[in-house]
């Protein structure tokens, strides 16, 4: 018990406190291409996202990295102030957060190991069918609520569902279309898109749904409405995607 | 099959390596903490401190009945909603604790198993002369138990070196967090997992040489 005591005291006073005009982002730094790490540089478009929003608001950003699973509780407990992940507004999340305005509009996709979407050619046919998903991602609930979704043999996974579905571990996965498209392209495994988009998904910030979060809300809400409209947020959707994802 | 990426693998060594500090680090802060922990706890039990005994019989059930990485989680997310104060505790400070508290718990087993383990006489010789218990304790009987205890302990800070890959969990970017980020941002996962396998394995290596030299010492009154 001293022990602890004694570590958590070390803690305390080692913490850095935070600054009032700190704003500390969360990301998983890897989902690529929206969060991601190469020769121990993070980057993406939701780093480019954020930064250009700081730049609007002023304020100084801090970027920390964890496990997608850690970071709602992360946001929840107060040891960040937003998560840029693409996180999607849901009902359940709404009630608990304060979300700025979308700043992404997509879909989700299902996608399947190369040479079995003639096969597989959409939602509908993953039924008996095994499917991987990001632990705690929105497109597990998803899955779920489709009408057959008992009949879908769902895994979530902290990470490397490319690469599980590649293997034939599991019959597809399930991602937003936008991430979905770019693996393939960038990656070298053997991975195909099964049919179209389906459900629309619109990717916000939450932040913690008390006074100081909801004023941190509108002052990052204010900075995407002008990035929008300077056509700044248009440009960091081309870099990173080729294409216009923000509307 | 494909050819490696050779090229990647050798560019992501020193990027990598750069982070064995941190790990190793933060498992040798733990291990010295939960040493003295382990070591009091053991002694505890084996001369039956009363009202102690109880609460180390509870610590230890509880750590080594859950799983570290739930024991991580209940500090760094759960502890603070219930006491706003505990945010404090960063990524790290909360992992060097629950490696500390969970590994504590397993090598006090360990240390006590080894003190029960020196031979009755020694602890009758040491009375007879008049030893109070804990000196009995610090010159004759824990000198004996180290050596027996050694090669296990040493095993646990092997363990406690590879459990550094969960403090990512907790926004901690060490050895593991930053090979997973790698090769999100490059695809080529068996290129980056190779890799950090073989850092995880030379650190073990070079410990293990090190374990021999220790064990030689300790062992040096019943050489033969």
């Amino acid at each position: 018990m001293r022990k602890f005591i004694l570590a958590a005291a070390l803690a305390a006073a080692s913490a850095t406190s935070a600054l009032a005009d700190t704003v500390t982002v969360g990301m998983s730094g890897g989902y690529f291409p929206f969060t991601f790490v190469k020769q121990d540089k993070l980057q993406g478009f939701e780093v480019d996202f954020i930064n250009a929003v700081a730049e609007e608001t002023g304020d100084e950003i801090k970027f920390e990295t964890m496990s997608f699973s850690g970071l709602v509780g992360a946001l929840e407990a107060g040891r960040i102030d937003t998560i840029a992940n693409q996180i999607t507004i849901t009902e359940e999340r709404q009630a608990k957060f304060a979300f700025t305005q979308p700043y992404v509009i997509d879909g989700a996709q299902v996608v399947v190991k190369k040479g079995n979407e003639s096969e597989i050619t959409g939602p509908e046919d993953l039924k008996g069918r095994t499917v991987a998903v990001n632990l705690g991602s929105n497109f597990e609930q998803l899955l779920r609520e489709l009408p057959y979704a008992d009949e879908v043999d769902i895994k979530t996974y902290e990470s490397n569902l490319a690469q599980e579905t590649a293997l034939g571990r599991v019959d597809a996965f399930v991602m937003d279309r936008v991430s979905a498209a770019q693996t393939i392209k960038e990656s070298p495994l053997p991975l195909a898109l099964a049919g179209e988009r389906f459900s629309e998904i619109r990717n916000a910030l939450p932040f913690r749904d008390d006074e100081e979060g909801r004023a941190l809300r509108d002052r990052f809400d204010a900075a995407i409405t002008t990035l929008k409209e300077n056509g700044k947020l248009a440009e960091i959707s081309q870099k990173w995607f080729g294409t216009d994802i923000t509307k | 099959m494909r050819a490696l990426d050779f090229d990647y693998m050798f560019g992501l060594v020193p990027i990598l390596l750069s982070y064995v500090p941190l790990t190793l680090g933060m498992a040798a802060v733990s291990m010295v903490m939960a040493l003295v922990l382990a070591s009091l706890m053991a002694v505890v039990r084996v001369v039956n401190v009363p009202v102690l005994d109880g609460f180390t019989r509870f610590f230890i059930s509880f750590f080594r009945g859950t799983p570290l990485l739930v024991q991580l989680f209940l500090f760094y997310y759960g502890l603070p909603q219930v006491m706003s104060f505990l945010t404090a505790i960063n990524g790290v400070t909360a992992a060097i604790m629950g490696l500390t508290l969970h590994f504590a718990a397993y090598m006090a087993e360990s240390i006590r198993a080894a003190i029960l383990g020196v031979d009755r006489s020694q602890w009758e010789a040491s009375m007879s002369v008049g030893m109070t218990t804990t000196q009995m304790m610090r010159r004759i009987i824990l000198p004996q138990a180290a050596r027996v205890a050694a090669p296990t302990l040493v095993n646990y800070f092997i363990d406690m070196i590879k459990g550094t890959s969960l403090a990512f969990t907790l926004g901690v970017t060490e050895l593991m967090g930053a090979t997973q980020k790698e090769a999100a941002g490059s695809f080529l996962y068996f290129e980056a997992f190779i890799i950090v396998a073989l850092i995880y394995w030379a650190i073990v290596e070079t410990l293990t040489l090190f374990q021999r030299r220790l064990e030689t010492r300790l062992g040096k009154a019943h050489a033969r």
